[in-house]
């Protein structure tokens, strides 16, 4: 189990993370998700022990271990890189850490085995990495920290050099792997798919602070603010006034759309809020249907699965940006003007507009 | 035109004053075109001389310590610059000096320090260390000649070493330490082989500048043997042996050529680790437990 608490650290004038909590359940994978800047890997590179926090703990398994060198922390990190020794071939790469923590060699030579098995490097194992390709450096770096049976692995962006077509099926080989072994994860992305797709949690970052922290599915339906909302898959975020309907859990709000009703168990924190809804959940007007809205269409893609849409409000000030995605091919035009349903579920209440 | 051509100027002149060089010396070293007429007595004399072998000794073994004690002075200090150090440049530029200071003046400079009545020794005899001088100067084994040696080229060496050392990742050695590597093995295991390549050329480079020393050995160098270039001065002009002092010159030259091959037979197996650790049938093994 890793626990973080009140981690601080800045470079120069520049604060990389600000009081920084969160923990890691034992087996459970945990996503730092966040643009570039936004301190993941700072937080990352202190659980490594690579970078020493100004101030905050970090305990893995009950042990304080902010103090310990990276070489005595029980942490095994994939870098972004790979960090590959280029001299040592696959195999004893693979067995560097064991034969530091000075193993028996018949027992490194049953990890070995088994972790070329694993991530299918077997016929590889005696190339140097400069003879592999980047999916199969890639794996190599991943058995090495596999084999060290880490009390928490870390991973700092490990399929960004990837192309997508790899990207996706390294990604399912790591899920497995830390299931398997119920490895105990902290992965650092800034892609939201990736998070969204290998988490159990996900602790979205924005300038050295944990915006929100949930499971895939609550930071993706239930985005806390518009910062949130923006980064996790798209959104479409409106400033709204919002009045309490008789009925149970029913608001209406008026925005750039218009008047539309809102059923949410949560209340609005403010009677003036931002409101965000995914680009999916809207769907083509037939008839006279509550929370109709309508939008002139400026530009279209399609994208196979889906069908982009860009369009723009009627309002009299030039209108704001909409966009909306349809699983099924539209025939409309660009200039014209569609009719558009969101249900009255898929609007979700943000953080209070400060003017 | 072909493009081989090309080539002509710049390697045109080293093969042709490489090897009309090479073409004289060998020619005088068995005596063609004097008036006693060719012979290999010349050979067979000087290789029959113990003083040969006394300087090639002696000459091997202050460039062998010379060389060795540049490069493992310049490891320690290359792996220290690479951290952030305030003032860094002016560090660097205070090691590079003894670049610029000619190996006569070196040399001079060392003996006035170590002479009987030079700095060192009136210092411990006004400390009353010692109640009189050593006679360190002029050593037979050849230690000032090491010191200079070490101290005049330990800068070349941190010039290859630290660009080596400087272009390996630090994720490579954060890797390595996150592995549970002390800094030792990091240094033995991860450093070490990857500046290989750097290590080779210094180790090469300083080896034969000091196999060839002249100015060192005539100052400081022992007064009972020879340094192999001093020797070689000494036969020509003041034996006026040209053709033996010629073949001491093939010595040294085909020395410098082996040692340069021996440097890199024995450093290359520390460059790469790809013997296998497990065999295939090892593999099915464990592939069917």
């Amino acid at each position: 189990m890793l626990q973080i608490k009140n981690l601080k650290k800045h470079f120069e004038d520049y604060l990389a993370t600000d009081d920084i909590s969160f923990e890691a359940k034992e087996g459970e994978f945990v996503t730092l998700l966040g643009p570039s800047g936004c301190g993941k890997t700072t937080l990352l590179k202190m659980i490594g022990g690579f970078h020493k926090p100004d101030s905050g703990e970090i305990w893995i398994n009950n042990e304080r271990v902010d103090h310990l060198r990276p070489e005595n922390r029980s942490t095994a990190m994939c870098f972004q890189s790979y960090a590959l020794f280029p001299h040592l071939s696959v195999s004893h790469n693979i067995c560097f850490g064991l034969a530091q923590k000075k193993l028996a060699a018949n027992l490194q030579k049953d990890y070995l085995a088994e972790a070329l098995l694993q991530v299918g490097l077997v016929p590889h194992k005696d190339k140097l990495p400069s003879q592999l390709s980047g999916g199969q450096q890639q794996r190599v770096a991943l058995a090495r920290a596999m084999v060290m049976r880490p009390d928490v692995i870390l991973f700092d962006e490990p399929l960004s050099n990837l192309d997508a077509k790899l990207r996706e099926s390294v990604r399912f080989e790591i899920k497995s792997l830390q299931k398997k072994h119920k490895l105990t994860t902290v992965y650092v992305t800034h892609d939201q798919a990736e998070a969204l797709a290998m988490s159990d949690k996900i602790i979205v970052l924005n300038a050295g602070r944990i915006e929100q922290e949930g499971s895939p599915e609550s930071i993706y339906y239930r985005p806390k603010n518009r910062f949130v909302a923006d980064f996790i898959g798209a959104a479409n975020i409106h400033k709204a006034k919002v009045t309490k309907l008789e009925q149970a859990h029913h608001y209406q709000v008026s925005c750039e759309l218009g008047d539309l009703i809102v059923e949410s168990e949560e209340p609005p924190v403010s009677d003036y809020v931002y409101i965000c809804w995914r680009p999916e959940s809207a769907y083509r007007a037939q008839g006279e249907v509550e929370n109709t809205f309508n939008i002139k269409v400026e530009n279209l893609a399609f994208l196979g699965n889906v069908t982009d849409l860009f369009g723009r409000t009627l309002a009299m000030n030039d209108g704001e940006s909409v966009r909306i995605q349809l699983d099924k091919l539209l025939h409309t035009q660009v200039g014209k003007s569609e009719s558009f349903v969101i249900p009255k579920n898929a609007i979700r209440f943000l953080e209070e507009v400060d003017e | 035109m072909k493009l081989w051509l090309l080539l002509l100027p710049g390697l045109g002149s080293i093969v042709f004053l490489m090897g009309s060089a090479l073409y004289t010396i060998m020619i005088q070293s068995v005596g063609l075109h004097t008036e006693l007429g060719a012979s290999l007595d010349y050979w067979s004399d000087t290789l029959s001389d113990p003083i040969l072998f006394r300087s090639i000794e002696y000459s091997l073994r202050t460039s062998v310590l010379g060389s060795l004690g540049a490069v493992i002075l310049a490891y320690p200090i290359a792996m220290w610059l690479r951290k952030p150090i305030p003032g860094k440049t002016a560090i660097i530029g205070l090691l590079r000096a003894p670049m610029f200071v000619p190996g006569l003046v070196a040399a001079f400079l060392l003996i006035n320090v170590i002479s009987f009545h030079g700095i060192l020794n009136e210092s411990l005899l006004a400390l009353g260390v010692i109640d009189k001088p050593l006679r360190i100067t002029n050593d037979k084994f050849g230690w000032s000649v090491v010191m200079l040696q070490v101290w005049k080229n330990t800068p070349f060496a941190l010039i290859l070493l630290s660009s080596s050392i400087n272009s390996i990742r630090s994720d490579v050695l954060d890797a390595s330490a996150d592995l549970g590597a002390s800094a030792w093995a990091n240094f033995s295991q991860v450093v070490f082989p990857l500046t290989i390549p750097a290590l080779q050329a210094a180790l090469i480079l300083i080896f034969i500048g000091a196999l060839g020393d002249f100015a060192f050995a005539s100052i400081a160098g022992s007064r009972n043997v020879y340094s192999l270039s001093v020797l070689m001065h000494y036969t020509a002009t003041a034996y006026y042996e040209w053709e033996k002092a010629a073949v001491i010159g093939l010595v040294i030259m085909v020395l410098s050529g082996l040692s340069a091959i021996l440097i890199t037979l024995m450093t290359r197996p520390f460059a790469n680790r790809t013997r296998p650790v497990i065999s295939a049938s090892f593999l099915e093994r464990s592939h069917e437990k």
